[in-house]
This record gives C-alpha cells, sequence and structure tokens, in this order.
C-alpha cells in the first residue's frame, strides 16, 4: 500500500508507541478504579455491619423480659369479654396525633370498657424515639408495661391516661425516669417493684419486637383504629367520631 | 457547558442522596418497617434492604459529589430512582397510606395522595440528572479528572470541542 518503506516503518512505530502507552493507560486506570471500588466496597461493608448491628429487632427476649397480663405476644384486650363490640387500637405513647385520638374519644372508651359496651385490644408501639432526645417513646412503653405487668389493666388504663395527659412534645427531652415511676405510682403500682423495672428498661427488647410486629401486621402509622376489625383510616377525628358513634355516647 | 450542567447534575443528586442516607441512618429498624410498608419485597431480604438503604445512598451521594467514578455511579443511582418511582406508583396505585420514607421514617403524612405526587415528582427530577451523568459523565471539578488526567485526550474522537476548550 504505501510507497516509501521507510516513511511506513516510522508511522508503523509511532503507531506502536501510542499503542503501547494507551495500553499503560489502561492499565493505570484500572488499577485506580479497582482500587476506588475496593475501598468503597470496605466502607459500605463497615456501614451495613454498623446499621445490622444497631437493629435488635426480632432478637429473642430474655428471661423476665416479657411483661406479664399480655393477651397475645404483644397486645392485650382490656374489657369484658362479652362486650359485643371490639376495638383495637395501635397507639404510641410519643404520637401526638394519638394524643388528639385520645383526647377525643379515650375517656369515653375508659367508661364503655368499664359499662360492658366495648372491649379495647392495646396494641402499643414505640416507633418515635427519634422525636426525643432521650427515646421517651419506647422508655414510656416500657413504663406503661411495667404497669400493666405489676399493677395490671386497671394500672394501665389510668398510666395511659397520665402518659398522654403529659405527653411530652416532639423534639424535646422527653420525661425521665424519675418521672414515669411518678406516674406508674399514681396509677397504682407499688413503687419498690416498679422502679427498677423503668430504671432498667427492662422490657425493651419487647418494645422494639412489638413495633416490628405492627409494621409485620400492615400497620404503617399511628393512630390505626380498628372497629369489629374494620379499619378507621388515618384521619383520627374520623376514626374518633366512629368510635363515639359505636360506644353510642 | 455540559460540563458545568454535569457538575450541577452530580451536586444535586449527590447532596439529595448524602441527606437521605444521614437522615435515614441512625434509625435502621425504621428503615427495615419502612421498605416493609411497601410491601413488594419478600420478608427474608426487607432487613437487609433496609440496613443497606442508608449506606447505598450516602456510598452514592459522595461519590457524586467528590465526581469519583461519576459513571458508574450514576448508573446505580438512576437504577435506584427507577426503583424508588416504582415503589411509590405501586403504593399510590394500590391506595396504601405509607409515608415514602425518602428522608428517615415520620409516620403516614397528612394528605398521602399530594405527598405521593410530590416524592414522584421530586425522584423524577434526579432521575433526569442522573441520566444526564450516565451520558455525560465527564464533568468539571471532579476527582475523575485528577484520577484519570489523560481521559481527555484518548476520548479525542467524540470530545475534541471539550478538549479544545481546556
Amino acid at each position: 500500500m504505501a510507497k516509501d518503506p521507510k516513511k511506513q516503518s516510522k508511522t508503523e512505530r509511532a503507531q506502536a508507541l501510542l499503542r503501547e502507552q494507551q495500553r499503560r493507560e489502561r492499565m493505570r486506570n484500572l488499577l485506580v478504579v479497582g482500587a476506588v471500588v475496593v475501598a468503597v466496597a470496605i466502607i459500605a461493608g463497615v456501614m451495613f455491619a454498623v446499621q445490622s448491628n444497631k437493629d435488635t429487632t426480632g432478637k429473642a427476649v430474655g428471661a423476665g423480659g416479657t411483661p406479664n397480663n399480655l393477651t397475645g405476644d404483644y397486645n392485650v384486650v382490656i374489657g369484658k369479654s362479652s362486650a359485643p363490640t371490639t376495638i383495637k387500637v395501635y397507639e404510641d405513647l410519643q404520637c401526638p396525633i394519638c394524643d388528639d385520638f385520645e383526647k377525643a374519644a379515650g375517656a369515653q372508651m375508659q367508661q364503655a370498657i368499664a359499662d360492658g359496651k366495648i372491649k379495647v385490644d392495646y396494641h402499643m408501639v414505640a416507633f418515635l424515639d427519634r422525636a426525643s432526645t432521650t427515646q421517651y417513646s419506647s422508655r414510656a412503653l416500657n413504663a406503661a408495661m411495667a404497669v400493666l405487668s405489676t399493677a395490671g389493666t386497671d394500672a394501665f388504663l389510668k398510666f395511659h391516661t397520665i402518659a398522654y395527659d403529659n405527653q411530652p412534645a416532639e423534639g424535646s427531652a422527653g420525661v425521665p425516669d424519675s418521672t414515669l415511676i411518678d406516674w406508674a405510682v399514681q396509677a397504682g403500682a407499688d413503687k419498690t417493684t416498679v422502679t427498677p423495672l423503668i430504671n432498667d428498661n427492662t422490657y425493651h427488647q419487647w418494645v422494639v419486637n412489638a413495633t416490628d410486629q405492627m409494621s409485620k401486621d400492615g400497620v404503617n402509622g399511628t393512630p390505626t383504629i380498628y372497629i369489629d376489625g374494620k379499619d378507621q383510616g388515618t384521619n383520627w377525628s374520623v376514626a374518633a367520631q366512629n368510635v363515639l358513634k359505636a360506644i353510642g355516647s | 457547558m455540559k460540563q458545568w450542567i454535569g457538575v450541577a447534575a452530580r451536586l444535586i443528586v449527590g447532596l439529595v442522596d448524602l441527606a437521605a442516607g444521614i437522615s435515614k441512618f441512625p434509625d435502621p429498624a425504621g428503615n427495615v418497617r419502612q421498605v416493609r410498608a411497601f410491601d413488594l419485597l419478600p420478608e427474608a431480604v426487607v432487613p437487609a434492604v433496609g440496613h443497606a438503604l442508608p449506606t447505598v445512598e450516602i456510598l452514592i451521594g459522595a461519590l457524586l459529589v467528590l465526581g469519583l467514578l461519576t459513571r458508574a455511579t450514576a448508573v446505580v443511582a438512576t437504577l435506584f430512582f427507577v426503583a424508588f418511582i416504582v415503589g411509590i406508583a405501586a403504593a399510590w396505585a394500590r391506595g396504601m397510606e405509607i409515608n415514602c420514607g425518602c428522608f428517615g421514617s415520620h409516620g403516614v403524612p397528612a394528605d398521602p395522595q399530594r405527598q405521593y405526587a410530590i416524592d414522584i415528582a421530586r425522584d423524577v427530577a434526579l432521575l433526569i440528572c442522573s441520566v444526564w451523568l450516565v451520558a455525560w459523565p465527564r464533568t468539571r471539578l471532579a476527582l475523575d479528572n485528577v484520577l484519570f488526567p489523560h481521559h481527555e485526550r484518548l476520548a479525542d474522537g467524540e470530545g475534541s470541542e471539550e478538549a479544545v476548550e481546556d
């Protein structure tokens, strides 16, 4: 093809040189990419491990870590078994909308329980720990379970009312354990019995698992209210009105 | 010009991903519940996906902000945004009332319908930025330019005007 063999070999040599240079650059780039990928993979592995370790969900509850007086694994049904209507609630003690719902219908529900008109299936959960600087959500539920466990359902209902009446604002430091103990005693629990349960956060793993169970039940927010199995939707005020209607008050 | 648009795309997607990942990081159990709420993945993989999400978001965000392995990272980001859009659209279509969990878990929004539309619009915008970076991964102010300095000369054929601009 080429007429001048000298010129051709010169071009060929130049091309070979360029190819060699390109090959070396490709190798170098591949090494750099490989190094970056390995570094990123190591960081990813560490971060993933941190996440998995932090999440104790599903870990077995230790001895004495499950509250007494529950009805099922993660709920307590309160009321006469002959009551014609069952209301099921999923609530978080830190959740302001639950507080709205309780203010609108809570007292009437407790009266209707006493009158034998309804039974209430309480599924208490704690997914709002990030709404306080002291994990109030899960500590408050632990305290509620300490009351249920040691003083029974009436005391639990009283604690439930006190906790909503005094709910700390979201983003605050919550309420210290000493106050939770005061509430528990006010609700009818024995101080010496309940104090270590609250200070040691005894039911914490149960609380974590109960919260996971809510999600497995397909419930993604609180309050979620069912009347005889029928979901009352996300509007708490409609749900409260329907509950009052069902009670007949 | 294209390279500066690329910088903007990198920073938009990168910073949003970083913010999303960092806000998710403190609450792994919440992320798992959030993934489960979409009811799209088998329970066996739900916890792993929930635990991986903040890590992946933080790393995609960091790599894009730094401009490191831009094209590969943008490909991963693109796949994620497609998955998020599908997930949110599926929840919307099934009439589910859930929070997208995009920036940590905060319970159900007051107006889920409107929230779904906003979430999808945001993810579509981020998807467009990511696709742009897949198409034109060479950008200014990127670590890629330091690590792969001969990239532009080698690719003369397709980007000669950029080479001249340099």
